[in-house]
């Protein structure tokens, strides 16, 4: 096991920022930790890296108890926070060789290492820029390349893609997939979903401290009973016709706003087929037509009643 | 040393902006130190006023007189009237004007209270020794007036010129004198504090706040490197960084003034510029603590050393400052390493004694490097426990 949180309890005053919390990472996952804002994704991280004491719990790392002062442990961990953390006054090239030279004391050896880190997240054209020059999206990078460049066997994300552009985020995305196929263990924390459904193989839902599902996405996705949401470009439906859809075998609510039907279906075959065979004897007119399956933010929404942004 | 050769990185890239100060301060101090070298006392010698004589009367009593003003002025040739004289006054050709009125002889051997007019330039002390050498003449004439009855006006000038002949030799008492001129490294170490200060408050804070940015402690936090091993080596180019400093400003006074530099005078100016090399790089460990942005530095920096310098005596010498202002300056390092300085450059002889009072400056100052260092640890720790 690369981590495993036992029971881990923070508390800060009155509010209890981690309730009882217990998890584990298995090698050559990429585990996500998805949750809102303010749900103690980060809280967990700091806990795990002894940035923060806990009231209660045991964690490990790599089967061993985590301190402040395992630095055995420390040594194969990569960390990538939040905020973006380098010097600004060493250039890109200067603030890697640094932080790979808190791990990698043998000066040949880190320079090929902060080579390949530099080739990894494609800052070859600006290896002699200093951050204040990077833009938000190669600082990020930047960010990456600091934590990696040792080679860890597990490598911690906590919200790397925050502030980031479209283009350096897939650039991101691919890279953490990339390292995860090199050997490494990944954490990943995120608030968004769609990043975490794209490269996590194991993901936990928390909120408020608490973990409310743990699985992979597909797992994620089968706790919850809506199957599919199809909805249908239509001007001309009337009270009567939703009604009517309504009480059509395994929907489970159709809304009609703004010329837009939305209906949620149950698990199940042929829902989509059903709904344009209903469309047609009752003679409604559609234009467009689509079908979504359900996302890790349906997953959340069923659960807690609300949503992942709110 | 992956944290030493950060901080030396990170002082590089500030080296710009701390050789201005040392720039600035080489020039200013060369120039300043070449003119302001100390004058030593060797001797004395009678220093003569310019005088203009204007007498309404002739006689013996008043060429006497004359004759034995000569020694201590000199007679200038001023027309006898009122706007001329006033002239000469205002563009200080005379000092004085001495004015015999008609009658004054008779009315003086008569044993009559007279009077001479006098004319003269305010505050001048040449004036005054030139008063009390006309009252000694005529009072000594006067006491030859009362006590010989019948005294001639040529026996009481040829009396009088024998009784002014008899001088008093003044002699100079010093316990040694100095052979060397001090002057140039009094002066040079003098100003050396603002510059030292100056660079020291830049360096260190800005080492400081950069190890005091929490994402970077934090990320340092999670290296395989000890807390332990982090602070050696930050501590380690900090005090490397403060000598450095110290020693290459020490070092330009070595260059200019090399002949002077082996006494025992420049020995302890070394030493005591040292002491508060020390004490000013804990007031930068402080500031650096107390920071929260760069921008922030070269303003703190100005304030926290300029001031001490303007009122502890470093520009101005503290013989001309206000006791009170004075008073302020001893709670700051500045004050005493500046006295210190000023005894130092004046030590002829380098007994316990005569440098214990040199001793108790150092020792301040050491006291404020120590206190300075203990609150800044504090405030240092309350930060991290803070992030």
């Amino acid at each position: 096991m690369i981590i495993r949180v036992n029971n881990l309890v923070k508390r800060y005053g009155d509010l209890v920022a981690l309730d009882h919390l217990s998890l584990e990472v298995k090698e050559g996952e990429i585990f996500g930790l998805l949750g809102p804002n303010g749900s103690g994704k980060t809280t967990v991280i700091n806990c795990i890296l002894s940035l923060l004491k806990y009231d209660k719990g045991e964690i490990e790392i790599f089967d061993q108890p985590m301190a402040p002062d395992a630095y055995d442990i420390k040594r194969d961990i990569g960390i990538i926070m939040q905020n973006v953390a380098v010097f600004e006054e060493l250039t890109v090239y200067e603030n890697i060789d640094y932080f790979c030279g808190l791990y990698v004391p043998d000066k040949a050896k880190r320079k090929k290492l902060v080579e390949d880190a530099i080739d990894f997240v494609g800052l070859n054209d600006f290896r002699k820029f200093y951050p204040k020059k990077l833009s938000g999206g190669l600082l990020r990078r930047l960010n990456i390349a600091c934590g990696i460049a040792h080679r860890p066997k597990l490598i911690i994300l906590d919200e790397p893609t925050v502030a980031v552009d479209p283009q350096s985020r897939n650039n991101i995305l691919e890279g953490i997939v990339r390292l995860n196929r090199e050997g490494a263990t990944i954490v990943y924390t995120s608030h968004y979903m769609e990043e975490v459904e794209q490269i996590c193989t194991r993901i936990m839902i928390l909120d408020k401290g608490r973990m409310i599902a743990d699985g992979s996405k597909e797992e994620l996705k089968a706790m919850i009973t809506l199957g599919e949401k199809i909805t249908v470009e239509t001007f001309s439906l009337r009270e009567e016709q939703l009604s009517a859809l309504k009480k059509l075998p395994n929907i489970v609510s159709a809304e009609y706003r703004d010329h837009l039907l939305v209906v949620k279906s149950g698990k199940g075959q042929n829902n989509l087929e059903a709904i344009l065979d209903f469309l047609k004897r009752n003679q409604i007119t559609f234009g467009k037509i689509y079908s979504e399956l359900p996302t890790l933010n349906d997953v959340f929404l069923e659960i807690t009643g609300k949503q992942l942004r709110d | 040393m992956p944290v030493f050769k950060l901080c030396m990185k990170i002082i590089q890239k500030n080296l710009s902006s701390m050789m201005i100060y040392v720039a600035v301060f080489l020039i200013v101090a060369t120039l300043l130190s070449l003119n302001g070298s100390k004058v030593q006392e060797a001797g004395f010698s009678q220093e003569k006023t310019n005088i203009a004589f204007l007498s309404e009367e002739d006689s013996p009593l008043i060429d006497g007189f004359q004759a034995e003003l000569a020694k201590t002025a000199n007679f200038v040739e001023v027309p006898d009237e009122t706007e001329k004289l006033q002239d000469a006054l205002f563009f200080r050709s005379v000092s004085y004007i001495l004015r015999i009125p008609k009658g004054f002889t008779q009315s003086f051997m008569r044993g009559e209270d007279v009077r001479i007019e006098k004319t003269t330039v305010p505050n001048s002390v040449s004036n005054a020794y030139l008063d009390l050498n006309i009252n000694q003449y005529f009072n000594t004439a006067a006491l030859y007036v009362k006590t010989v009855p019948g005294i001639t006006q040529e026996d009481l000038v040829r009396h009088l010129k024998a009784d002014m002949e008899s001088n008093t030799p003044v002699a100079m008492k010093a316990d040694a004198r100095q052979d060397t001129d001090n002057g140039f490294s009094a002066n040079y170490f003098n100003y050396l504090a603002y510059a030292l200060s100056s660079v020291l408050v830049l360096g260190i804070s800005a080492i400081m706040l950069v190890f005091n940015d929490r994402d970077l402690s934090r990320r340092n936090f999670c290296s395989p490197q000890s807390a332990g091993k982090i602070n050696f080596q930050f501590i380690l180019a900090n005090l490397v960084f403060t000598v450095v400093c110290w020693a290459v400003m020490v070092g330009f006074c070595f260059l200019f003034d090399h002949r002077n530099m082996m006494t025992r005078n420049t020995v302890y100016l070394v030493l005591n510029s040292f002491v508060f090399t020390l004490s000013m790089s804990s007031i930068s460990f402080l500031i650096g603590n107390l920071l929260k942005n760069r921008g922030a530095i070269s303003a703190v920096c100005n304030v926290v050393t300029l001031g001490p310098c303007f009122i502890s005596g470093v520009f101005v010498p503290q013989e001309f400052l206000n006791s009170t202002v004075l008073k302020i300056a001893s709670f700051t390092p500045t004050y005493w390493y500046v006295k210190a300085n000023n005894q130092i450059s004046s030590l002829a002889s380098f007994s316990f004694s005569s440098l214990s009072e040199t001793y108790t400056a150092m020792l301040i100052e050491a006291g404020f490097a120590v206190a300075f260092f203990a609150v800044s640890m504090v405030v240092g720790k309350k930060k991290r426990m803070s992030s």
